[in-house]
């Protein structure tokens, strides 16, 4: 029996082994290789994922757990033609410069926002302490989670 | 690495808490291993590690990650129980919890990082029985309850009994955690989590310490402690609880103090620190506590 | 509509944020098998032989071993290291065998039921042992090479001088950890030809290393470099033996192999930062003027040759730091020992002999009670001075302004005496009875320099090139312009500078300019992506050849009139792709001699002063960096985002050697090979960084004047990090990490 759930907002039912990683699912049964592997125990963060709209990292949790779930990827988040702010902001404020962390923080981030659409410096770094970056020292990137936010907020109405 | 066998093991995921215990008790007396998985941060991790199996029958895999026994935070009066499979972050925003047990949830702020507390859970990280899980050091400074399940029905084994060696527990093959109880700390108690790690987020403990000092009419009348990554299970530190209660713990003197850590911790050198460092701080962090519990006065 | 000196939104960023950039890993290709490697555990041994388990099903597997490598050989700078270990270990992780199949878990089996048959023998495991001889591993006396540089005469000089001081420096291990491990795609077409697909800095080093094994002309080869997730120095030379071991496997197998390192198999066997043990002997004035040192210095090189002599080059001509010293002895070392090889990594032996030369400058200003900057600022190099290799400093020497505007940007000299810093040497300990947290703050400073380009002769010999294109867009008929060269963008923003440069020189906008992905069958060979050469060296060819090519258009257009797209339209249609290829021209009057180590070390110098203030808790010892301020001479900013970029990513690698990171082995095997032991600063151990760039412009620099900048954000953050715990405790630490073990120990030592 498939393990059904959620991806990216539709449903999926692939078929692959329950108690195979969820990244390696995403990667490969489902073809979607945005979410990266960097360590596969937790630490770098760079396979994160939303599981019911919380960052997860992909790499310890097993495919049964996600029935009947919502997962949400990098690729769930905007199109080379479609940037949303907050992808628009890291491209424009240097928060990418390898990009192989840069899927992992755009979805922390992004659930960062949703939670906290003003977050100060201290919120954005705590809700970003599970992701690491190699090239760019955070900084920039906390520039443009700051950015997006701002700019999020002024595309509001009201 | 035995990731590779990963997919290969069988997964089921029971509805409720007797499925489970009568999958595990059916397992149990043919002698087939079964693994409960709530959050896989130790579970999984150590499959990335491991070896590969020399080939025998892989262990079943119970995802006990959503049984509704298990989740929940529900406080009675002055009890509380947190369900073997709520996540830190679940403990974390709690906001009864955070008004009465504030080490809790420091202490759910200090594991890994957000990604890891969306997952991570008080059982699992009992059942693992690591010297180093945040958890247990704060449950150990709670004198809390590990409450397991079986087909029998309940057991109630308190935290001190709970770790019977390095990674090992009193849970029996056919038991699974369900919950883990406490009394809440009297309102005004004083209480302190700090962890030493390796860095400021996402790290193992060199040395933890929960502690709480509660007070009845100006007296100290009792410390918990838990401490945790100074021997093969976290500490209780008896030693220390006893000074507290008499003569007190502004009355201690500080090299009584720090032998009476000394004698309840046993450090060692690993990849991480060192022995002479972890006594150290363990007692830098436990006089740093036994300074903050000041006699509240009689007059209130 | 000026492009240098503006910071364009990234042109690889779009699919880097939409996960759809491909990575290694990320490619696949039909009947692709996967590879893995059998390495040894013991580090130092005779191979007997790899015993296949009879008993194992090894149908669907290839396994190759040293016996099935057409010349076992990794080419390098010397040719001492196998592709697979043929009859001698000589380091833990060495690789001995290679297995491939369909099935990762068929493979990881199969890895299981081969042995390898190792008689060990008693391993060189430090440089002490190496050099006591007490066995031989490499030629008759471990010395893999020596390096002399001398000015005036240092002994005697030093002699003379008042102020004589002397210090031991030291530094570990560090790792890369880029956070994609390495991995590589690879076959062969039907007609022999070798194809590459590599997580790498450097295609044209594994097309050398592909041609050298497998016997095989130029254009049989073809590497091409995957979108590549982090390098710094670790995807220098290491990707070639990867490529190796996959061609080897998909020869013998007849299919594409795969080889992904997990993250464990990194750590432990690919190259490293070089330890280094530095001596340093100085005299100087009681008003802090330099006048003579003498250094000495000890680079430990793992089991082969790798890169170590380059690596101790670089670190010996900076050995002096940024000051001007009269009379100057340096010698220097790599040894060998049984331990997995080292290599290159950002700051390429400079971060180390700078550690060094800051820590003694520290020492000098503990003696003489004078301010750290201070004593420095009085005896900087400007222009108009000579260098220890007798290099006459010609130009573009920004480091007095870059202290100055650290100092004031940090606001320093406020910092530096109030809170009143702790007595060095002696341990400040926390005021008795204090129920908060006890913590010191302190402030410290570094100052360094980072030669851009290969040293001495190297950017000649190589003579890098690189190619424009004026031809039609395929979809639109559209006259458009293409980059084509061998340096790659791993992160650091090739693609964007390039094509700023091509794109200001053709007077175009930059949409118009494509930057082609780097593959040795359709780029020529500009040199590797090291040594902070790319935009200055191979950047300032690419300017001379993009303006060559838009000369050739306004030519076009002068003559037969219309707008400049006319003309590029008309020399399309004459000629199909119109192409400029230029190779580098070294400045004029440059001079080097390799036998002498005299003359211009390197075309021109970046400059740096990093300033860190940091908090130490006085019972855990716990160092926290509150900010780094620096100001790095870039001679001229093209992307001022990018640079500050490189410069805090390289700040904060820094400041993890300095306080976090620590590879721990243990009978030359690392013993901490996980994310979750060998720690980099996360997010919240990350300081804020207030990030200035000087522009003092280099005559020969793209873009009016541009510099290296790659590696030189390596070679400051440690010191300041340790001259501001000394600032804030009173302990003097000479040896990295500053661990809290380390620092409580020494806490202890000096309170007695």
């Amino acid at each position: 029996m498939n393990v059904r759930f959620v991806l990216n907002g539709k449903p999926a039912a692939p078929d692959a082994p329950p108690a195979a990683r969820l990244l390696d699912v995403l990667r490969g049964a489902l073809g979607l290789t945005g979410t990266k592997e960097g360590c596969g125990e937790g630490e770098c963060g760079s396979c994160t994922v939303l599981l019911d709209g919380a960052p997860v990292n992909a790499c310890l949790v097993l495919f049964g757990q996600v029935e009947g779930r919502a997962v949400t990827t990098v690729e769930g988040l905007g199109d080379p033609a479609h940037l949303s702010p907050l992808q628009e902001a890291f491209v424009k404020e240097g928060g990418v410069q390898c990009g192989i962390c840069t899927p992992g923080f755009l979805v922390s981030a992004e659930a960062l926002l949703a939670a906290i659409p003003q977050p100060g410096e201290t919120d954005i770094r705590e809700a970003l302490a599970g992701n690491l970056c190699r090239c760019t020292g955070y900084q920039r990137i906390v520039e443009a989670v700051r950015a997006a936010a701002k700019e999020r907020t002024s595309r509001e109405p009201g | 690495m035995s990731l590779a066998e990963l997919p290969l093991h069988a997964f089921e995921r029971p509805a409720s808490l007797s499925d489970a215990c009568a999958t595990l008790s059916r397992r149990a007396g043919k002698g087939e291993e079964t693994v409960l998985v709530a959050g896989g941060t130790d579970w999984v991790v150590s499959q990335r590690l491991a070896p590969l199996s020399l080939g025998g029958e892989l262990p079943l895999v119970l995802d006990v990650s959503r049984i509704p026994e298990l989740l929940g935070v529900k406080i009675a009066g002055e009890r509380a129980a947190i369900g073997a499979a709520a996540t830190y972050f679940e403990i974390r925003h709690h906001s009864a919890l955070s008004r009465r047990v504030p080490m809790l949830t420091a202490m759910a702020r200090d594991v890994g990082a957000l990604q890891i507390q969306a997952r991570g859970t008080l059982g699992g990280n009992l059942a693992t029985a690591s010297p180093a899980a945040d958890g247990s050091a704060v449950l150990m400074a709670l004198d809390a309850d590990v409450v397991v399940a079986s087909v029998h029905g309940e057991r109630r084994i308190p935290i001190g009994q709970w770790f019977t060696g390095y990674r090992r527990t009193a849970r029996a093959a056919d038991e699974i955690i369900a919950r883990i109880e406490f009394t809440l700390p009297k309102t005004g108690a004083h209480q302190l989590w700090r962890k030493v790690g390796t860095r400021a987020a996402q790290s193992i403990s060199k040395v933890a310490l929960a502690a709480v000092g509660e007070y009845e009419r100006g007296r100290c009348v009792r410390v918990g402690l838990g401490m945790g990554s100074v021997g093969p299970v976290t500490a209780a530190l008896p030693t220390v609880r006893a000074l507290a209660v008499s003569p007190g713990p502004l009355a201690v003197p500080d090299d009584q103090l720090d032998a009476a850590v000394r004698r309840d911790i046993s450090p060692i050198d690993d990849v991480r620190s060192t022995a002479a460092y972890r006594a150290h701080v363990a007692s830098a962090l436990v006089r740093g506590f036994f300074r903050t519990l000041r006699p509240v006065s009689s007059a209130g | 509509m000026a492009l240098i000196g503006r910071s364009v939104p990234r042109p690889d960023g779009p699919a880097k944020v939409t996960g759809r950039a491909r990575y290694v890993d990320d490619v696949t290709r039909h009947g692709t098998l996967v590879g893995a490697t059998l390495r040894s555990t013991v580090a130092r041994g005779r191979l007997r032989g790899i015993v296949k388990d009879p008993s194992f099903d090894w149908t669907g597997l290839t396994v190759v071993t040293a016996e099935n490598v057409p010349a076992n050989v990794v080419a390098l700078i010397e040719e001492d290291q196998p592709v697979l270990a043929a009859d001698d270990v000589r380091h833990a992780g060495e690789p001995l065998a290679l297995v491939a199949g369909e099935d990762a878990l068929k493979v990881q089996r199969a890895l299981q039921h081969l042995r390898a048959d190792i008689e060990p023998l008693p391993p060189v495991l430090t440089v002490a042992d190496a050099l006591s001889r007490s066995a031989q591993i490499y030629g008759a006396d471990n010395v893999f090479r020596t390096v002399h540089i001398a000015k005036g005469d240092a002994a005697a000089a030093i002699a003379a001088c008042p102020v004589q001081l002397s210090g031991t420096y030291t530094t570990p291990h560090q790792e890369h950890i880029y956070l994609e491990p390495q991995g590589v795609l690879a076959f062969w077409d039907e007609e022999g030809g070798a194809h590459v697909l590599s997580s790498c800095q450097c295609p044209y080093y594994i097309h050398k290393g592909i041609k050298r094994t497998f016997g095989l002309t130029d254009e049989r080869v073809d590497v091409t470099q995957a979108v590549t997730g982090g390098g710094f120095g670790g995807k220098e030379e290491y990707p070639t033996i990867l490529a190796l071991h996959a061609l080897l496997l998909a020869k013998a197998s007849g299919q594409p192999v795969k080889m992904i390192y997990d993250r464990k198999e990194d750590i432990e066997a690919t190259t490293k930062r070089h330890p280094s043990s530095v001596s340093i002997t100085s005299g100087c004035d009681r008003d802090g003027t330099l006048r003579a040192v003498s250094i000495r210095i000890v680079f430990d090189g793992g089991a082969y040759v790798t890169l170590s002599p380059v690596v101790l080059s670089r670190g010996a001509l900076h050995a002096a730091g940024a000051y001007r010293w009269e009379h100057v002895a340096i010698e220097a070392q790599a040894v060998a020992t049984n331990t997995p090889p080292n290599g290159a990594f950002r700051g390429f032996g400079a971060p180390q002999t700078i550690w060094a030369m800051e820590r003694h400058m520290d020492r000098i200003a503990r003696t003489l009670r004078l301010d750290p900057l201070l004593l420095r600022e009085k005896n900087l190099l400007r222009v108009g001075d000579t260098t220890p290799t007798g290099q006459f400093l010609k130009e573009s020497v920004g480091v007095a302004r870059c202290v100055e505007e650290a100092k004031k940007a940090s606001r320093w000299e406020q910092k530096r005496t109030s809170p009143a810093p702790a007595a060095s040497g002696m341990f400040r300990l926390p005021p008795p009875g204090a129920v908060a947290a006890r913590k010191a703050r302190g402030i410290g400073a570094s100052v360094y320099l980072h030669g851009a380009g290969f040293t001495g002769s190297g950017e000649l010999a190589h003579r890098a090139r690189i190619a424009v294109d004026l031809l039609a867009d395929p979809k639109t008929g559209r006259p458009c312009f293409r980059v084509r060269g061998g340096s790659t963008d791993i992160g650091q923003g090739t693609e964007t500078v390039f094509r700023q440069i091509a794109a200001e020189a053709l007077w175009v906008s930059m949409d118009r300019v494509e930057f082609a992905t780097p593959s040795t069958a359709a780029v020529p060979d500009s040199g590797p992506t090291v040594a902070s050469r790319t935009v200055m060296i191979v950047g300032g060819v690419l300017e001379a050849a993009a303006r060559s090519l838009f000369a050739r258009i306004e030519g076009d257009r002068q003559q037969k009139g219309g707008s400049f797209e006319d003309a590029a339209r008309r020399l399309l249609a004459a000629r199909g792709t119109v192409t400029v290829e230029r190779e580098y021209e070294p400045p004029p009057g440059l001079a080097w001699d390799d036998a002498t180590y005299r003359g211009d070390a390197y075309p021109v110098y970046g400059w740096g002063c990093a300033i860190a203030e940091v908090e130490v808790d006085l019972d855990t010892f716990e160092t926290s960096v509150l900010g780094l301020w620096s100001a790095h001479d870039v001679g001229k900013a093209i992307h001022p985002t990018n640079c500050k970029g490189q410069i805090e990513g390289g700040l904060l690698q820094a400041i993890g050697w300095a306080l976090q990171e620590n590879l721990v082995m243990r009978e030359g095997r690392v013993v901490n090979a996980r994310l979750t032991d060998y720690v980099i600063p996360t997010i919240l151990d990350a300081p804020r960084f207030t990030t200035l760039l000087v522009e003092d412009p280099f005559s020969r620099g793209p873009g009016g004047g541009a510099k290296g900048l790659g590696e030189i954000p390596m070679d400051g953050g440690a010191p300041a990090v340790a001259a501001a715990v000394e600032h804030a405790t009173g302990i003097v630490c000479d040896d990295l990490p500053l661990l809290p073990e380390t620092l409580f120990a020494l806490s202890k030592e000096i309170r007695r």
